[in-house]
């Protein structure tokens, strides 16, 4: 009998799989999703058709854009700048292949057994298991752990067909279209529409909410804007998508916004209004796992169901549908299963975009701290007044950091710029230590780097940046 | 090769203490046995000395810092090679043996390394950072703990409004009550508000005892190296009352009276720190010469401040003076758990009836606070009495009377 059955080969998944056998549990991994030769491909969503995949595209293509005429400012011309996509593709493709092909290796180091099928909890702590065939077994296992993730969600007014696609038929187009349509203003969205702006396209995007980037810093919603429009991308803010048509070789839309109805055509259209977590037919009712108001597996603080030693971690349970956070909550969970303590810390959960400029904060922003009336202070500091942003071009954007009034304790900290997520990470290791902005400020950091710009926002949270005006106290 | 500076060994009644200050800097050299450091505890002030010659090499506690027994406050080197002499050197190696016998220890304290803003913050504001909580990981202190116990200590005493008031022309400086000093106001407090004190007075004519001194002082003097004063008469004046009312030498623990066979006086001195009561024990064993030379002895190690914690442990009846001031009258504070204290005051000349006459007399005021608790009005009375009238009739004190 195992230990430790995992449902689920993604990044919440895999990973719980591995600390578990880690920690001594006996640990096999279920995944359904098979390659042509009929084995189980693991790492999910995220290395398959998300993270990796989009984040090979995005530097492709953005050394396309670069080559196809801006860097004519450094001096370099390029002539005749030709695009194989079938090449950017195959390096994608290679990428991924590489990396699902080392969790095989990491299970077999880690002496997690690999199970191919389709996993469901069934009642009295039993996992069965649908082979592609149909046939099935049940297995018995002391604890299950539900890591299914999600699928892009399909909309009535924009079917799945060839020319409407979700985000991973967007990683597969084989040739460029000329004009593609974003339905979805998103992380994903603004991703593809980026890959394939830089890559040629007219890229229109369609966003249903007035707010641009509604999650993030209010400021970086505006500037980025800004930006994303410069680079071409056509957003539509406040546009609700009400039909489409697909005219074989292109797709009519039609959507709706203040001014009233209005129609566009394009190639091909991308629906990314969102994931919906995979709960159907992953658990009997008998089961004991239940529902959440919003559809998600219901689970406690330390994703527990309510079945006892049942329990759900990922895109599957509530929270951010971010590969990080659900590796987090797969090492909590082998951790408590095997009696250690283990805590998420679900208010320090980075979120990033990648585009370019990179978009990524962790913690509080202001409109959450207003509403909270908590009193804060905040320091910011462009990257134009970086020298190294200034040195490699990339001096768009800034460093925000938000800390307590009294407390001098980083409440958040939003960037909008080169290396963002890295710099992000930088403060949020600090925060996970209860830094203030004085700690970071009192840290010696590398000249010359991007993160200055870190270093000098958090000292001007007090008024102490050195390389920018403070503002009069 | 630095030897560790440890805190002295603290008997078992004292948990902690505090480093007072620190008589020799970083770099500063001393000579053996040479006190570098002073540290206040509940009841006395101990002193680090110097192991070896040599300076002192790192502080590592500093003035204010809560140091727990024989805990490691700073480190030494000895002198300089050029003249450190092969004997010497043997030493520095034995001792460093001892030193390493014990590593293990020692890491976690520095493995918890708090954030720079927050140290940053402990060492503007001289505050010890075992007072305050830790929200960080791994028990580290974040800025923000220290922000909020400089709050918390801020608020406390804000109610107390036209005090903290920081008014530009009335200057006002706010310093921490030395551990000797809330000893004494935690004690005194305790001892008003746990036992049913009482104070009975009378008076004594020292004519007897002051021609007993012109009379003998120089000769006592010279045959016992000590001056002839007014204390021995007393000590032995409630020695000699005590043994007469035992239960005035008795003490309440819990529900149970216990009677001390022996008689401890304790002898209070004030000194530059506060008030400190050396014990003179067995005082009914002791000779007037005796008595005297140690109370000399004490009230130099007082002054000193060199008294040892075994100098001022027990006690079963205390003699304040606060004559020594000028004080014509007060009422002393019990020094529990003891059952009684004698207060002498200042000695004035004054008009007094004998025999139908008025007369001019050196007059002394006596208190005597007690436990009504343990001690009736009639005992009380009685045994000042019995003071009073063994220093009024000296000869009293030679016949046990």
């Amino acid at each position: 009998m195992y230990d430790v059955i995992v449902i689920g080969g993604g990044p919440a998944g895999y990973v719980a799989a591995i600390r578990s056998s880690q920690l001594g549990l006996a640990t096999a991994c279920v995944e359904e999703f098979v390659d042509d030769s009929g084995n189980a491909v693991f790492g999910g969503t995220c290395l398959n058709v998300g993270c990796i995949p989009s984040k090979a595209l995005l530097d492709s293509s953005h050394r396309f854009y670069e080559a196809a005429g801006h860097l004519d400012t450094h001096g370099i011309k390029v002539e005749k700048v030709k695009l194989d996509l079938s090449v950017m593709m195959d390096r994608k493709d290679s990428i991924v292949k590489k990396l699902t092909g080392g969790i095989g290796g990491l299970f077999a180091a880690n002496k997690v057994t690999p199970i191919t099928g389709r996993g469901k909890v069934i009642a009295g702590n039993n996992v069965e298991i649908t082979k592609s065939d149909g046939t099935s077994e049940i297995i018995a296992a002391k604890n299950i752990i539900i890591a299914t993730g999600s699928s892009p969600i399909e909309i009535a007014s924009a079917e799945f067909n060839n020319n409407v696609v979700d985000s991973t038929g967007a990683l597969e187009f084989t040739e460029v279209p000329k004009t593609l349509g974003v339905i979805g203003a998103g992380v994903i969205g603004l991703e593809l529409g980026s890959v394939w702006a830089r890559l040629g396209s007219k890229v229109t995007v369609i966003e249903a909410m007035d707010d641009f980037l509604f999650m993030a810093d209010k400021e970086i919603a505006k500037d980025s804007l800004k930006d994303f429009k410069k680079q071409g991308l056509d957003i539509k803010l406040g546009s609700r998508l009400v039909a489409s048509k697909n005219l074989k070789k292109s797709v009519k839309i039609s959507y709706e916004n203040s001014a009233g109805t209005e129609e566009m055509e394009f190639d091909k259209l991308v629906v990314a209004v969102g994931r919906r977590p995979n709960v159907q037919n992953v658990f009997s009712e008998d089961s004991g796992v239940h529902l959440d108001e919003r559809g998600f597996i219901s689970v406690d603080d330390h994703c527990q169901t309510s079945a006892s030693n049942v329990w759900a971690i990922g895109d599957v349970v509530r929270g951010p549908m971010l590969a990080h956070k659900g590796s987090e909550e797969g090492v909590m969970v082998a951790e408590r299963i095997a009696g250690k303590h283990a805590e998420m810390n679900y208010d320090l959960v980075p979120s990033v975009i990648y585009t370019h400029p990179e978009i990524a904060w962790v913690g509080k922003n202001e409109e959450e701290l207003k509403s909270e009336n908590r009193s804060y202070k905040v320091g910011k500091f462009p990257f134009a007044a970086s020298g190294r942003a200034l040195a490699v071009d990339q001096s768009t954007g800034f460093v925000k950091v938000i800390s307590d009034e009294s407390t001098d304790t980083i409440l958040g900290v939003h960037v909008f710029g080169p290396s963002a997520a890295e710099i992000v990470q930088q403060a949020l290791i600090s925060m996970e230590f209860g830094a203030s902005s004085e700690d970071l400020g009192l840290t010696i950091f590398s000249h010359p780097t991007v993160s200055e710009a870190l270093h000098e926002a958090a000292l001007a949270v007090n008024n102490q940046a050195i390389h920018i005006g403070n503002k009069r106290k | 090769m630095a030897i560790e500076i440890k805190s002295p060994t603290f008997p078992e009644s004292i948990a902690d203490g505090t480093v007072a200050n620190w008589l020799k800097q970083e770099g500063e050299s001393v000579n053996q046995d040479e006190v570098i450091a002073e540290i206040e505890t509940d009841k006395v002030v101990l002193e680090v000395v110097a192991p070896s010659d040599g300076f002192v090499s790192k502080i590592l506690k500093v003035e204010g810092d809560i140091v727990n027994s024989s805990e490691v406050i700073g480190e030494f080197s000895e002198s300089d090679a050029t003249n450190t002499s092969q004997s010497k050197v043997e030493k520095l190696v034995e001792k460093n043996d001892e030193t390493s016998a014990t590593p293990e220890q020692e890491p976690p304290k520095t493995s918890n390394k708090n954030g720079p803003a927050a140290n940053k913050l402990i060492s503007e504001n001289n505050l010890d950072a075992s007072s305050i909580k830790a929200s960080g990981k791994d028990n580290r202190i974040t800025k923000a703990d220290v922000v909020n116990h400089l709050d918390a200590k801020d608020q406390a005493p804000k109610t107390d409004h036209n005090l903290s008031q920081p008014v530009s022309n009335r200057p006002e400086k706010r310093v921490s009550m030395t551990r000797l000093r809330s000893t004494i106001a935690k004690r005194l407090v305790s001892v008003q508000q746990e036992t049913a004190m009482l104070t009975t007075f009378n008076e004594v004519d020292m004519l007897p005892i002051k021609e007993l001194r012109t009379k003998y002082g120089q000769e006592f003097e010279k045959q016992h190296g000590v001056k002839l004063g007014f204390m021995g008469f007393f000590v032995i004046a409630a020695v000699q009352a005590l043994k007469k009312s035992p239960i005035v030498n008795a003490s309440i623990d819990g529900g149970d009276v216990v009677y001390h066979g022996y008689q401890d006086i304790g002898v209070a001195v004030s000194t530059e720190r506060g008030l400190v009561v050396p014990i003179i024990k067995d005082a009914d064993t002791k000779s007037l010469p005796e008595l005297e030379k140690s109370i000399l002895e004490y009230s130099e190690k007082a002054r000193d401040g060199k008294l040892s914690i075994d100098d001022m442990q027990g006690g079963t009846f205390t003699i304040s003076n606060g004559g020594v001031f000028g004080s014509l009258l007060s009422t002393p504070i019990l020094n529990a758990p003891q059952t009684a204290i004698l207060g002498m005051h200042t000695i004035q000349e004054r008009p007094v009836a004998r025999n139908g006459e008025v007369v001019i007399r050196p007059m002394m005021y006596l208190a005597m606070s007690y436990d009504h608790r343990l001690l009736d009005g009639k005992e009380a009375v009685r045994f000042l009495v019995s003071i009073k009238e063994q220093l009024e009739s000296p000869e009293r004190l030679l016949l046990n009377l």
